[in-house]
């Protein structure tokens, strides 16, 4: 059977929405073991999906599985109601 | 010593000197700059004077907090030396704003608010106040009147389809306080009773705010696993 253009497209947005996504086990892990550091657990998938090398958590792993939006867009205080320029 | 060993000890310090610039560039560098209020922003020459003199420390201390206690985010534009909005006239505080990234427990979030304001400002504000004044220059500058902490942390973690809110507490402490502390003549518990301290729940501004104060090592002891921070830094 021949793929044509479209199919191929869909198969790869589906591995590709896919390939980055916890399983509900790993899910259930991370809420069993709550920690400190909001992004940690997140920022786990990457670190841990790096097979074959030591585990390594750099200053851009952190800021990438913040910038991942953990609970959305937060309700707080603008900081120009606090001070001025 | 001989002319060619002067001429070889002097390549060697200029060597060590470019260095040492070379590998705080790249620190600096790889913090992120839009953190600090760039000097062409003030609205009066008292802070652009501020900035421009202490452009450098503003740099290193973006740096520290961004590689050293990589949990907290500094907000955009989150380091300046901003005038608090409750004091009269071009009053200039150092002020550093934080998102603490942290994953409230059950027991957190079941505190009273006070509560909650007490163990945070125990936690962050006596840390964050050593690193604001690592440039020995600060504490005896006469442009500079005193220090803001603001400190913004989840306050319960949200419902699904729920916008998570944000507990924040903004800190003003005045120089001589701050130096108080530093000097060992106040403790933690003090600079907490002599804070001017504003708290919101959200958007919603609760108003002043009494927080108590005690030592914590937290920030000297917590480790992420496994966080290396980039070769070129050394975390103090």
């Amino acid at each position: 059977m021949r793929l044509d253009g479209v199919r191929l497209l869909l198969i790869g947005a589906v591995l590709a929405a896919t390939a980055g996504c916890a399983t509900s086990e790993e899910w259930t892990t991370w809420r069993s073991h709550t920690s400190h550091f909001a992004s940690g657990p997140h920022m786990g998938f990457s670190v841990r999906n790096r097979e074959g090398t030591a585990p390594r958590v750099s200053r851009q792993d952190i800021t990438m599985a913040r910038n991942e939006n953990w609970w959305g867009k937060p309700i707080t205080v603008s900081q120009e109601q606090i001070l001025e320029r | 010593m001989s002319g060619r060993s002067v001429r070889l000890a002097a390549a060697l310090a200029v060597a060590g000197l470019l260095a040492s610039g070379v590998a705080l560039g790249l620190a600096h560098a790889a913090a992120l700059d839009d953190r600090i209020l760039p000097a062409d922003k003030y609205t009066s020459d008292k802070g652009r004077a501020l900035a421009r003199k202490y452009q450098r420390a503003l740099a290193e201390l973006n740096a520290e907090v961004y590689h050293c206690m990589p949990w907290l985010d500094v907000r955009h534009e989150g380091i300046g030396f901003y005038k608090p909005r409750h004091l009269q006239g071009d009053v200039r505080y150092l002020s550093l704003n934080v998102e603490v990234d942290q994953q409230p427990s059950a027991e957190f979030s079941a505190l009273p608010v006070h509560d909650r304001a007490s163990r945070m400002f125990s936690r962050y504000v006596p840390a964050l106040l050593r690193r604001m004044t690592r440039e020995a220059g600060l504490m005896g500058e006469p442009l500079l009147e005193g220090f803001t902490v603001i400190l913004s942390w989840l306050k319960q973690e949200p419902r699904p389809n729920e916008r998570p809110v944000l507990d924040t507490i903004a800190v003003f402490l005045p120089r001589p306080q701050v130096a108080d502390f530093l000097a060992g003549r106040a403790t933690a518990a003090r600079l907490a009773e002599t804070a001017h301290v504003i708290a919101w729940d959200g958007e919603t501004k609760l108003g002043e705010f009494r927080v108590r104060g005690w030592e914590d090592n937290f920030v000297a002891t917590y480790r992420i696993a496994n966080y290396q921070p980039a070769s070129e830094v050394t975390c103090r």
